[in-house]
């Protein structure tokens, strides 16, 4: 209520009108406090904090030193970073394709209500809620390249040459983290997608059948169009899933091995809580939020050219 | 075969300790006819055990050799009971969650005897324990009773003013063995009370060894020879976890321990790699590192070795697919819950990397869970955890903790009831030396040189694994 109102009440007095938009301020405020209070305290303090710590050369306990820039710049010749980096994008981009390939898939074959795609949702929908490290104890375990089952029934088959050092494999390891981030959130997204979907006017899909669209022609030019709104969303979604995938990767590989499943996250944490470098730490994580900004916006651009 | 054999090394344990100043075992023991106070002894520096009654062989003034009382701790007086607790309650922090049912039991006794008096265990595992714990504890009023690694993380705890001074402590000086107390010292001050006694050595099946009829290495050739063996007969020779780092880097100790003439030379070849002044590639190192490559081309390690998890290496074990679990005496309770008739089918034995059986170490032993006072805690706490310290070191509750746990404890009086105990206790006959394991203070080095063991094992070449590993190295220092 602005004060023009107020005032613009008939035989209502200057002065207590004043009062009341006094008071109704004061509550205002008071309401956003709480929020405010919290925002401050829980995230703008400890970002710039960060950005404090990320100037110096703190090691978590002893007194930090102002070095300025050089965390950056040690960054820029870090052989390891750089593979984490890379590793990153690699593993953001496996996720992102088949993750959102799979869960548009999944709710096109699963859109219609019945018993038996109901039933369908939810056990596709159950590794979503299961914890994220029991999820990865599962998965290495499945993984275990001698006595796991994947590769005891690849080799059963006779598909010896496709059971692979699952885990051990500086080649493959980040590729088998993804395919369980995929698995692990395919369900979810895959609701997200239905939601979408049924969204939808019939009379688009009954008005092609009567063009005489084929499935596929339904498809590319009906359902994907209209999903794309959605589609924008679960990309967005996956691709911050994925750069939070800490649990997992730190709970099948520990980012090994040889650094090649590190991520971003995993090498943040290390780098603070086992190395003790909390200034060089600090520094990554700047460049992680700077990363994620950019892509974020990014998206945003494309999102706006789409749309 | 080993159980016959301990006896004789019970005997030697003082002997060994004294002369090679590496740690001394603490074995139960009565005493056998003849050795008493001031009779007559053959073999100089013998023992009866680690009890604050056992007698050692040593010469008396007229130069013969007779049986003496043995000053294991650092006092004269007999081990002291337990202090006495005030109101009020406290964390206790550790990484160890295999020993919470045991911890629960002791905590409740020693609340029985100090009521108003509560304990709480708060536990991680042990990567998170060695990350986060000092940070997270360090202002926390209530995290009295604290434990740390050997090496990095006690190294932390005392250069950052974490650790209550414990010298003057009656029963740091009288409850324990005092050449166990060395990871527990700095600056001369004693500010941790190693706990446990581990031996960072392959374990063996005794059962396997004996059907095969095969003799344990005792030098570098014959676990190559052992390695073609055991593969011949279908077996993995050693249940080497390679996606674990923690445990496969548990071979780089015997790799380590007779690669220098002395330790001074070892702990300083290790502190030029730890602060970046060295290479890995260095020759020191490259000649070790290549003999991961001679056991890895005779057969020693699984198949894909380097995605080996550690369930699954404990499983090639207990389930006698591999007869050597290359890690240590602390994963035996594991093992034992696995397969509960691998109980008294365990033994362990030194991994010697070189071709002189008299070589400077033959075993690797380590001293760890270092218990220490938070000095941030509160007054009434801190003396809460003093008194619990106390009970801790006293002979009943570290016996019971020792035989339930499957640990070796640096405490005196203890009886070790446990069969594996008992047959873990030839390895005490070796010539051991503490863990060098833990001279490397920077973890991340640690990690990347070990990083570049794995590999070598997985298939790399040594040369471009230990080209790799110094270039992660370098963005470590």
């Amino acid at each position: 209520m602005s004060r023009t109102e107020t005032g613009a009440r008939k035989g209502a007095s200057p002065r207590p009108k004043n009062k009341l938009a006094r008071a109704n301020d004061r509550v205002l405020i008071l309401m956003a406090l709480p929020a405010v209070l919290i925002y401050a305290f829980f995230y703008l303090y400890p970002t710039i904090n960060n950005l404090r710590y990320s100037l110096t050369n703190w090691d978590g306990f002893k007194e930090a030193e102002f070095i300025g820039i050089s965390n950056f710049e040690r960054m820029n010749n870090d052989g390891v970073f750089t593979k984490t980096l890379g590793n990153n994008i690699e593993f953001t981009l496996l996720v992102v394709i088949f993750q959102t390939a799979l869960s548009l898939l999944f709710a096109i074959f699963l859109l219609k209500n019945s018993r038996t795609t109901t039933f369908l949702r939810t056990l596709y929908f159950f590794p979503t809620i299961i914890s994220s490290v029991s999820v990865a104890m599962v998965w290495q375990f499945l993984y275990e390249p001698n006595l796991g089952p994947l590769n005891v029934f690849l080799n059963s088959i006779g598909l010896d040459f496709l059971a692979l050092n699952w885990l051990g494999s500086e080649t493959v390891t980040l590729r088998a983290i993804a395919f369980t981030q995929v698995w692990f959130h395919t369900g979810q997204m895959m609701v997200v997608y239905i939601a979408g979907l049924q969204q939808i006017p019939a009379e688009l899909y009954e008005a092609a059948e009567v063009d005489g669209a084929s499935r596929w022609q339904q498809f590319k030019s009906v359902t994907w169009p209209m999903a794309l709104p959605t589609t924008a969303v679960v990309m967005a979604y996956t691709t911050i899933q994925s750069f939070r995938a800490f649990d997992l990767v730190f709970a099948m590989t520990g980012g090994g091995p040889n650094n090649s499943s590190s991520i971003l996250v995993t090498m943040i944490y290390l780098t603070a809580f086992n190395e003790f470098r909390f200034g060089y730490a600090a520094a990554q994580s700047i460049f992680l939020i700077i990363f994620i900004l950019a892509l974020t916006a990014l998206q945003r651009r494309i999102l706006r050219t789409k749309y | 075969m080993i159980v016959s054999k301990s006896a004789k090394a019970f005997r030697l344990l003082i002997a060994g300790a004294l002369a090679a100043s590496v740690t001394v075992l603490p074995i139960s023991g009565g005493f056998a006819a003849g050795e008493a106070l001031g009779a007559k002894c053959t073999n100089e520096g013998e023992s009866t055990g680690t009890f604050s009654t056992s007698l050692v062989c040593a010469k008396n003034s007229a130069g013969r050799l007779v049986w003496t009382k043995v000053k294991l701790s650092s006092s004269n007086l007999g081990p002291m009971s337990a202090l006495r607790a005030p109101r009020g309650s406290i964390e206790f922090w550790h990484w160890r969650a295999e020993d919470k049912a045991w911890f629960d039991k002791i905590i409740a006794d020693f609340e029985a005897l100090n009521p108003g008096v509560k304990i709480s265990q708060v536990i991680s595992n042990s990567v998170d324990y060695q990350a986060t714990a000092i940070q997270k504890s360090r202002t926390n009023k209530k995290a009295a009773l604290f434990t740390t690694f050997r090496g990095a993380q006690f190294n932390t705890a005392a250069t950052t003013d974490f650790y209550a001074d414990l010298t003057n402590e009656q029963f740091a000086k009288r409850n324990v063995i005092k050449s166990m107390m060395g990871a527990g010292q700095y600056n001369g001050k004693q500010l941790g009370i190693p706990y446990q006694s581990l031996f960072n050595n392959p374990i063996y099946n005794i059962e396997i060894f004996k059907k095969e009829g095969w003799k344990l290495p005792k030098k570098f050739s014959e676990w190559i020879s052992y390695c073609k063996t055991a593969k011949a007969a279908g077996y993995t020779p050693m249940a080497w976890m390679g996606g674990f780092r923690a445990q496969a880097g548990q071979i780089i100790n015997s790799a380590l321990m007779n690669t220098a003439s002395t330790d001074a030379l070892l702990a300083s070849r290790v502190a030029a790699i730890d602060t970046g002044k060295e290479a890995i590639t260095t020759a020191w190192f490259k000649e070790m590192a290549e003999k991961y490559a001679d056991l890895r081309d005779a057969g020693c390690f699984p198949a894909n070795p380097t995605g080996v998890t550690e369930a699954a290496g404990n499983a090639l074990f207990a389930t006698g697919k591999a007869p050597i679990l290359p890690t240590g005496s602390f994963s035996m309770g594991g093992i034992v819950t696995l397969e509960p008739k691998m109980s008294g089918n365990m033994g362990i034995t030194g991994m010697n990397w070189t071709e002189d059986v008299n070589a400077r170490y033959t075993g690797i032993t380590n001293n760890t869970f270092i218990l220490g006072i938070n000095k941030n805690a509160g007054r009434t706490e801190q003396k809460i955890a003093r008194a619990f310290l106390s009970y801790l070191l006293t002979g009943p509750v570290a016996t019971y903790y020792a035989n339930s746990s499957k640990q070796h404890v640096t405490v005196l009086d203890v009886s070790y009831t446990d069969v594996n105990l008992r047959n873990t206790s030839s390895i005490m006959s070796e010539r051991l030396i503490l863990a060098p394991r833990f001279l490397f203070l920077n973890i991340g080095v640690r990690d990347a040189l070990e990083d570049a063991l794995i590999a070598i094992v997985g298939g790399t070449s040594v040369d471009k694994a230990l080209t790799d590993g110094a270039a992660v190295i370098k963005t470590k220092v």
